[in-house]
């Protein structure tokens, strides 16, 4: 070991990262510290070492000392040790035989005793440097990339993902676990701040969707297994039975008419307000332009009765219902996937307060907003459920759950503006007369356009309450709301035809489950966790999978779409190539160690490991491996080796502290 | 440097804040610094509705550290305990701990406290009840008592003094 040590020329570079780490680490004697060290020959510091100067300074030092090994004592490998990979490639050293030294969240950020965090960097100086004299060169090697991406979820961040890497040439798979793509966006009336028709300027790309070329349509389907690792994945999607041939069907609607459930179920696309048959298709725009049979609540499968024959199929004239159609599950290879698996809405009735269950005529704005639309089930009227009367008064209480402990700590982005929205489109339904009151605790217009919106519905003969009703009270044919408001400092008694809630957005139900399928992070809120809250929107943890819209947190259609193109060009920086490169800081195996145990193949978490049934050996297969180290902690022959990371390398940093 | 309320000349007493704060970090989640006045707490105050009592407005006060105002206030003793403001805190405060806290003040530094509180306080004291057990009449406007119910007869204390005591020591404790 000593002989090896001996032959390397180590030269150490400490940053200042301008006073983040010279205010808490002195520096000047961490750098005269680093000098006296064995096998150092050289010992530099640098306002920023991560600048074009810092790199200057060390590939010179590089060439005049005859470097063969470089330590650089900075920030977390996370931010720069690419940076620094690159520097000491260019000067001439292989970027493996680099190694960072991290002095800025592990010492100066953490330690307030200066004196003590100076001692800290000089242990984790040394430490690394007896590492680095010990490093060995690495190459790295590629693998091909498989040039297909897959988009999962098929709302306008689904949709937006997919038509982006369409165009740009690559096969999209589009997976949606709904009949027909659209998703939230499609159920909307109007959008704001421009008023522009929901379904006017999302119909158009839904039809692209299913009519370009590159793109593959997988509707009433999920994911149901994932194998592989960036650049080459392997995805298992279940296609649920629709009992309905697509390639036969025409979408005229025969069977929807003659189902004998007809009218008898109440419709998601429509929050329960709307009835649909077991025959149906969720909404007129529907893509694909196809009916599916609910086998939930039809009665031929669930009963294995309809009637005398099945009415649907009797009314066919395609021949398409077919009864005896199975899950199907179909195996899709890709290079990258875009998640972009939207949201829920906060059930209210988990503030019993304000009486969601307690009347029909407490609704939620997703709920009025179908009450809005043509295609709703009112069609278009506005009218309170418990009389289907014309609301003489209509009050919206905002951040229901939202911005609340109790609940949902976020602010949910676009509560504030839909129910602006909603006060400008009933103010045009309902006439002047109507009544409109607003309860909100703030309203956050912060978007392009936003406030002159908030300024307008403020002339609208809009009563607004700064403060939060306490509870709304069910009084029978009307609802009575005690709110204070905090701008006129007076308590007001409303007596109300029709509640709107505002509820917060929360992950889908089944968020947690996804991302364990996916191996993704959440974050606290339980959406799906950026890789960077600023530098890395899109990334998650997982290279080759991207997060686009509000599966990552609430955001409004305009943040959306953003981010759906945003994930398209991040997947398409892989696609767009033929082969990666590897990182060679893998597993590797000591052949003539191994005994074959097979403890490994079992343990790696990524599939990466397989025992040649030959030679009886494990292997590893460099592309699936993350070098997450399982293995060599699990292997009980101390054959499983992880490069630059071998027991002789971190026994020695050990050695040299203690 | 100094804030001053004009209209009363009040000026924040930021000690006497942080000692509120330090005896309510033990009875609610969080401190007050975190009210957003909202007023759902108002919204809802029972008290708000006969007597004026506005618990956002006493959690706005304590934050800028105008206190000696609210506890010169009679609005302090309007609160009727019902705790709804603390169940339906979005921010989890409780106002009602507030106004514990400022009566508390009030009676420590000889303010004079309303005479129920003291009829209240002394009934408490002999017996453990607010108040003596009065015969109840019922739907057919007849009065019944306890024992033609069926009922025990209330315990009382055994031992007063030692009954007292105990009480003190649970106040004490509590603030």
């Amino acid at each position: 070991m000593l002989g090896e040590s001996y032959m390397r020329r180590i030269g150490v570079f400490v940053c200042h990262c301008g006073v983040n780490i010279a205010q808490n680490v002195d520096v000047d004697a961490l750098t005269t510290y680093a000098s006296t060290l064995d096998g150092v020959v050289v010992a530099k510091q640098y306002k920023y070492m991560c600048s074009d100067v810092g790199a200057t300074l060390i590939k010179g030092s590089i060439k005049e000392h005859k470097l063969d090994g470089v330590v650089v004592a900075a920030c977390s490998p996370r931010m720069h040790e690419h940076t620094f990979r690159e520097v000491v490639n260019d000067g001439g050293v292989n970027p493996y035989q680099l190694e960072i030294v991290n002095i800025r969240e592990q010492c100066s950020w953490i330690h307030s005793d200066r004196k003590k965090a100076t001692e800290k960097a000089k242990f984790l100086v040394r430490s690394g440097v007896a590492k680095a004299k010990l490093l060995e060169p690495l190459q790295t090697s590629t693998l091909k990339v498989t040039p297909n991406a897959l988009v999962i979820g098929g709302g306008i961040a689904g949709i937006q993902a997919s038509l982006d890497l369409a165009n740009d040439g690559f096969k999209v798979y589009l997976v949606e676990r709904e009949p027909s793509i659209g998703g939230r966006m499609s159920q909307l009336d109007k959008t704001f701040p421009t008023l522009d028709c929901s379904s006017c300027i999302l119909t158009p790309k839904m039809m692209e969707v299913a009519n370009h070329q590159n793109i593959e349509l997988f509707t009433y389907a999920e994911v149901a297994d994932i194998e592989g690792s960036i650049g080459n994945y392997t995805v298992k999607v279940r296609k649920k039975p629709r009992y309905v041939d697509i390639d036969k069907c025409t979408g005229c609607g025969d069977c929807a008419t003659a189902c004998r459930l007809k009218d008898r179920i109440a419709s998601e696309f429509d929050m329960g307000m709307g009835k649909r048959g077991a025959a149906y298709m969720p909404f007129p725009q529907a893509v694909p332009l196809k009916y599916t049979i609910d086998a939930e609540h039809c009665l031929f499968i669930t009963r294995g009765k309809c009637g005398d024959k099945p009415a649907c199929r009797e009314a066919c004239a395609q021949k398409a219902i077919d009864f005896d159609q199975k899950e199907e599950i179909v195996d899709l290879k890709v290079g990258a996937i875009v998640v972009a698996t939207g949201y829920d809405l906060l059930n209210p009735e988990s503030l019993y307060e304000y009486g969601y269950a307690n009347s029909p005529d407490v609704i939620t704005t997703l709920e009025l907003e179908r009450l809005i639309s043509s295609s709703g089930p009112t069609k278009g009227e506005i009218l309170r459920l418990s009389d289907q009367q014309e609301p003489k008064s209509v009050t919206f209480i905002l951040c229901i759950g939202s911005r609340d402990e109790t609940q949902c700590t976020w602010c949910c982005r676009i509560g504030c503006m839909s129910a602006l929205k909603h006060v400008y489109l009933l103010r045009e339904k309902l006439g002047d007369d109507v009544e409109i009151n607003v309860c909100y605790t703030d309203i956050r217009s912060y978007g392009k356009g936003y406030e002159e919106f908030y300024r307008n519905v403020r002339g609208l003969k809009t009563n607004m309450f700064r403060g939060r009703p306490s509870e709304v009270c069910n009084m029978g044919d009307h609802q009575k709301i005690d709110v204070f408001d905090t701008t006129t400092n007076k308590l007001f008694e409303i007596k109300t035809d029709m509640v709107v809630l505002v509820p917060a957005l929360v992950p889908r139900a089944d968020a947690g489950d996804f991302a364990r399928l996916l191996h993704l992070t959440l974050s606290g809120d339980g959406f799906f966790l950026e890789a960077h809250p600023k530098l890395r929107p899109m990334d998650t943890f997982v290279n080759g999978i991207f997060i686009a819209g509000c599966c990552q947190g609430p955001k409004d259609i305009q943040d959306t779409v953003s981010q759906a193109s945003g994930a398209a060009s991040r997947a398409a920086t892989i696609l767009s190539k033929e082969e990666l490169e590897i990182d060679p800081l893998i597993a590797v195996v000591d052949e003539e160690v191994c005994t074959g145990c097979g403890i490994c193949v079992e343990i790696c978490p990524y599939e990466a490991r397989i025992l040649n049934e030959k030679t009886k050996i494990a292997e590893v297969n460099d592309a699936l491996c993350t070098g997450c180290g399982a293995c060599i902690a699990a292997c009980p022959s101390n054959a499983s080796i992880h490069r630059n990371f071998t027991k002789k390398q971190l026994l020695n940093m050990v050695d040299d502290i203690i | 440097m100094s804030i001053v309320d004009l209209t009363s000349m009040g000026e924040s007493q930021a000690e006497l804040r942080k000692e509120i704060n330090d005896r309510l970090s033990r009875l609610q989640e969080d401190v007050s610094d975190y009210c957003y006045q909202c007023a759902k707490c108002t919204s809802g105050c029972e008290a708000h509705k006969l007597l004026e009592l506005e618990p956002h407005k006493i959690v706005a006060l304590l934050k800028r550290g105008l206190i000696d105002e609210m506890v010169n206030s009679d609005i302090i003793w309007t609160c009727m305990s019902c705790f709804k403001c603390r169940e339906r805190c979005p921010q989890k405060i409780a106002p009602v701990e507030i106004l514990f806290a400022l009566k508390n003040m009030a009676v420590a530094s000889g303010k004079q406290i309303p005479g129920k509180y003291s009829t209240i306080l002394q009934s408490v004291l002999s017996m453990g009840l607010i108040q003596d057990i009065q015969e109840v009449t019922m739907r057919d406007t007849k009065t019944k008592k306890r024992g033609d119910l069926d009922l025990p007869a209330l315990s009382k204390p055994s031992d007063p003094a030692k009954f007292q005591a105990g009480l003190m020591k649970i106040a004490v404790e509590k603030l």
